[in-house]
């Protein structure tokens, strides 16, 4: 078995942790370019969504690559994640591709077909003490790259040099493609975080502050949002994301939950009660605590007609006006352009300025 | 007299403004890019060294519109905004109560929601042509009337008709059909105005409120027939100011910006520019898949500035370097050089 799978940021760092010692040989697509979005748009249905267009471009070019097996994760209603996974299974059996697609699926839809799938998934080897070691390896460096990525975007705007703060940061995902054991593990980490305490920062330390929401995938993917964050650091900005994947693995075990989900769906009860598929009362929520943390302003990304999104993006606006917090809602697909979204984004980031400049003073005369 | 410079290149029209220190306009240029920004540039800077007051000197520089940064390059910028920011500004000052903001250019259109002073909201259409001048630019060639006319026109219709204009395509079938039914120009072109406002409308302001008073700018604003299809589109209830200067806000906001920064000395490149040889060249990289059109602007033979290189590795060192060792300059033309 030669398995590949879509990519979600440094997923396939994490992947390639853990299946080397489960005996399942992967294969990673190349990095998502515009060659993936277009083989996606090309062969899924025009209206489908645009995660599931750049995801069914990683297959192909995982397959491309020699891969005989996909591994997706199925999603929960009453989006269209729900039928993701079959839509690709369909689309890939149809181009004529002779590939095993194995789809894990949400537990609520039966653990047997969860635990069946999480076996083919694990190369049919079940052994327990050796899974549970590799899992959490791989666990750990899940919530690493989110660590170090946590850290990028806030260090943007305070470090001197910009490419360093990338060095050191990419440096560590690249050494974490080689890692074996925990100790080496952790041995990365500490470095990591020295070297990143080591860096030269700025002397002012009042930045603004812009709080990122929005659907797991485009929220995350910075191939795919133009690299948003990267853009509000390089304007001096503090940016933090409230989406993280550790969080929606959590989530997806019962007895686990996700705190911070849990917390934001508290947050975003006013306003939205019922679960609408997607992140879309994480977007609530979280665009919620933003506003009570002191956060300058939000952004929202999402796919351009993802329902969950679009429902709360609406609620967003009454949202925006009682906590007073500006949103800009950034809508990407295929036709996304970039220099519209930079132009946004840096009128964005004036809004905000010229509230502080100019509100924040009045209010304290 | 301390004097500060604003630039707006856009895709369709380039702009400058030349401003003093009480934010009044001394000289003004509507010039059209066609394409070559640099070339509309020096124009431009031409036309502001002719009508540069007695003892006047630029002070600051800002630009703004899409082709900001290589403005920025070209005449040597303080300070490069977006247009959103730059329009805002602009409107602000001419009308310090403003609340809203419509700006019609030719390529977008923009809606700015303003409270006390600070922009509060705003909408950018890019990509929908049915909002923006070229529209109209496109149906006047259409029906045979001078642009200038086009708003006159309208006004003198009794009755409009109604064009279904959800985009371009459509509309022009439409129009068409109407006109195939014997409706007269000025009628049809009312219905166009309308078709256009109740476009703009829709794409951007779903949702949100309309404040008044709005000043309407940009090229289109211009257009009387347009500024009537918005009052009626309101019902004549809200306030609607097209200031004398709608045309060249955006450059006026960018000066206005330069002024705010305060430069302790311009990176104002002097009227020289002119005469300077800038060339605006592209490579497809084909390192990756991302197949990225680079772009960059080269003064006399040195490499200034570049664009659009995603992964960073392109750099003004790298690109140089990369020409000096293939010698592929020489042999490819403006656009179509190739790096392999
Ligand atoms: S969350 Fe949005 S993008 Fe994702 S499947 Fe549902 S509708 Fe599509
Ligand atoms: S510039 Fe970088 S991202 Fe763009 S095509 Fe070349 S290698 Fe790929």
């Amino acid at each position: 078995m030669r398995a590949t799978f879509p990519h979600l940021l440094h997923l396939d760092i994490v992947l390639g942790i853990l299946y080397p010692t489960l005996g399942v040989e992967i294969v990673p697509p190349p990095p998502i370019t515009s060659r993936t979005i277009e083989i996606g748009v090309e062969h899924a249905p025009q209206n489908a969504c645009f995660p599931l267009k750049v995801t069914l471009g990683n297959f192909v070019e995982g397959i491309e690559r020699g891969a005989d097996t996909v591994f997706m994760a199925g999603g929960v209603g009453p989006c269209r994640f729900g039928y993701y996974g079959q839509i690709q299974k369909i689309i890939l059996e149809d181009l004529g591709y002779d590939v095993q697609f194995v789809l894990i699926d949400h537990p609520r839809f039966g653990w047997r077909p969860f635990f069946q799938a999480l076996k083919t998934m694990a190369g049919g080897r079940f052994s327990f003490p050796r899974v549970k070691k590799a899992v959490s390896l791989a666990w750990k460096a899940l919530v690493f790259t989110e660590e170090l990525e946590t850290q990028r975007r806030a260090l943007r705007c305070q470090v001197v040099n910009r490419a360093e703060l990338d060095m050191v940061i990419d440096g560590a995902l690249q050494s974490l493609r080689k890692v074996e054991s925990g100790s080496e593990f952790e041995r990365i980490k500490k470095e990591a975080w020295s070297d990143l305490s080591a860096l030269e920062r700025k002397k002012e330390n009042n930045f603004l502050k812009v709080g990122i929401v929005g659907e797991i995938y485009i929220a995350q993917e910075t191939r795919i949002n133009f690299q948003v964050e990267k853009l509000l650091g390089d304007l001096g900005v503090y940016v933090h994301n409230s989406v993280s994947t550790a969080q929606y693995v959590l989530n997806t075990f019962p007895v686990l939950k996700s705190k911070e989900k849990l917390e934001a769906w508290e947050l975003a009860r006013p306003y939205l009660k019922r679960f609408v598929g997607g992140e879309g009362i994480d977007t609530v929520g979280s665009t919620i605590r933003y506003a009570q943390e002191g956060f300058d302003g939000v952004v929202h990304l999402y796919p351009f007609t993802c329902m969950p999104e679009i429902v709360a993006k609406s609620v967003l606006t009454q949202v925006s006006r009682d906590f007073d917090l500006p949103v800009l809602h950034l809508a990407i697909d295929e036709h996304a352009g970039e220099a519209g979204l930079v132009t946004r984004v840096e009128a964005f980031v004036d809004v905000l300025e010229r509230r502080r400049k100019y509100w924040k003073k009045a209010e304290g005369e | 007299m301390e004097l500060y410079l604003g630039v707006d290149v856009g895709s369709v029209t380039t702009k400058l403004v030349l401003m003093d220190k009480k934010k009044k306009i001394w000289a003004s240029c509507y010039l059209k890019t066609s394409g070559d920004p640099v070339l509309a540039l020096k124009e431009g800077l031409t036309y502001i060294e002719d009508h540069l007051p007695r003892g006047g000197e630029i002070v600051g520089v800002g630009t703004t519109g899409s082709a900001r940064h290589l403005a920025g390059v070209v005449v040597g910028a303080d300070i490069v905004k977006n247009e959103i920011t730059a329009h805002a500004v602009a409107a602000i000052t001419r009308v310090p109560e403003v609340r809203t903001v419509f700006e019609i250019g030719g390529q977008d259109s923009k809606l700015i929601l303003i409270r006390e002073g600070v922009v509060e909201d705003f909408a950018m259409n890019t990509i929908c042509a049915a909002g923006t001048g070229s529209f109209l630019e496109h149906q006047a060639v259409r029906l045979n009337v001078p642009i200038e006319e086009f708003g006159k026109l309208a006004l003198q219709a009794e009755q409009s008709v109604r064009i279904a204009g959800r985009c371009t395509v459509f509309a022009e079938s439409d129009m068409i059909h109407k006109q195939q039914l014997g409706f007269a120009k000025p009628e049809i072109i009312k219905g166009l105005c309308e078709s256009l406002v109740r476009n703009f409308m829709n794409n951007l302001a779903t949702g949100k409120t309309i404040e008044d008073p709005i000043v309407f700018q940009g090229g289109v604003a211009a257009n009387q027939g347009i500024v009537q299809a918005f009052r009626d589109f309101f019902q004549g209830k809200k306030k609607i100011v097209v200031p004398p200067e709608h045309g060249v806000m955006g450059a006026w906001g960018a000066a206005i910006l330069a002024m705010e920064y305060a430069p302790q000395e311009t990176a104002f490149q002097g009227f020289e520019v002119v005469n300077r040889v800038f060339e605006n060249r592209s490579f497809t990289c084909g390192d990756c898949p991302n197949g990225c059109e680079v772009v960059f602007l080269k003064e006399e033979g040195v490499i200034k500035a570049l664009w659009g290189s995603r992964c960073g590795k392109w750099t003004p060192e790298t690109v140089g370097q990369k020409f000096a060792e293939s010698k592929l300059e020489e042999k490819t033309d403006q656009r179509e050089l190739s790096v392999s």
